[in-house]
């Protein structure tokens, strides 16, 4: 043991010494209000919350979902159409453009 | 909790059939367990009375949670503890140790501890509590509930372990970090007792 774990024991050992004299019975009236107050407290359901958290996270997830396609319609829409008219084999052997 | 004719099997039983008289027997057999805990891990500035409120209400609130497998009493010691460090944690700034701030007392009992040659008085005891709170203070929360239950409840790696849920090496590991941070303001106070 060296010199500091020493002196900490002595103070440690110390300090147990003082024991706590004060009351320890509940106060008038705590056990009153504390089950009160439970009993208005709805109890915790961790299923509930899942399903809270999982009802957030769809909709979150929808709107993310949704405002992608919004943003990137137009990318979308022109791309298919470049697609469409580079794959008209028809139209090029028939020179129909 | 002196009480050993209390019938808590029979009360648990009664309190999750929503009855009140139970709950509030429930509270009152308990209250002596709770308040011990808050007591040696109350906050600063925090209400006794508020905390152990907060402790009833989580206790109830997951009292279909509890399954049987530890005894009812460990069950709520680790829902107090687990909310004495969470009251711990919100408090950000540790108050700065100083020198000036201790009682001509309190100096005299940390001048007999560090002076390794002279003996520590049992009178000295209130004043030596008082210290190391005041030292334990300036640890980290978790670090300090883990020396407050080693040194001072002389409780067990294990014991402490299974009281904050935080694995044995956890233990091992925080004790260490603050037995060499208490070191360090050991040395400093050191120094500045002899300058």
């Amino acid at each position: 043991m060296n010199r500091f774990d020493h002196q900490w024991q002595k103070l440690t050992a110390l300090a147990r010494l003082a024991g706590d004299t004060r009351d320890t019975a509940a106060p008038y009236g705590f056990a009153t209000r504390v089950t009160g107050l439970a009993a208005a407290t709805p109890a915790f359901n961790p299923r509930a919350l899942f399903e809270r958290f999982a009802l957030r996270g769809l909709v979150v997830a929808a709107a993310l979902g949704m405002a992608a396609i919004v943003l990137s319609y137009s990318t979308i829409t022109t791309e298919a159409t470049d697609a469409y008219a580079a794959s008209d084999t028809v139209g090029e052997l028939l020179d129909l453009s | 909790m002196g009480d050993d004719s209390f019938d808590l099997v029979g009360c648990l039983q009664r309190v999750r059939q929503h009855n009140q008289s139970a709950s509030r027997e429930l509270v009152e057999h308990l209250y002596p367990l709770v308040i011990r805990i808050v007591r040696s891990h109350l906050p600063r500035r925090a209400a006794e009375e508020d905390l152990a409120q907060d402790i009833f209400l989580k206790m109830f609130t997951r009292i279909e949670q509890y399954q049987g497998a530890v005894p009812f009493t460990h069950w709520v010691s680790r829902i107090a503890v687990t909310t004495c460090i969470d009251q711990l944690r919100a408090q950000k700034r540790r108050p700065e140790f100083r020198w000036a701030d201790l009682s001509e007392k309190e100096t005299e009992v940390l001048d007999n501890v560090l002076t390794d040659e002279r003996d520590v008085a049992p009178g000295d005891a209130m004043e030596a509590r008082e210290l190391v709170h005041k030292l334990l203070g300036q640890l980290k929360p978790d670090d300090r509930l883990v020396i407050q239950l080693l040194d001072l409840e002389q409780k067990t790696i294990a014991e402490i372990s299974a009281l904050t849920g935080w694995n044995k090496t956890l233990v091992k590991v925080r004790a260490f970090r603050a037995r060499r941070k208490l070191q360090k303001l050991f040395k400093e106070l050191q120094s500045k007792e002899k300058s």
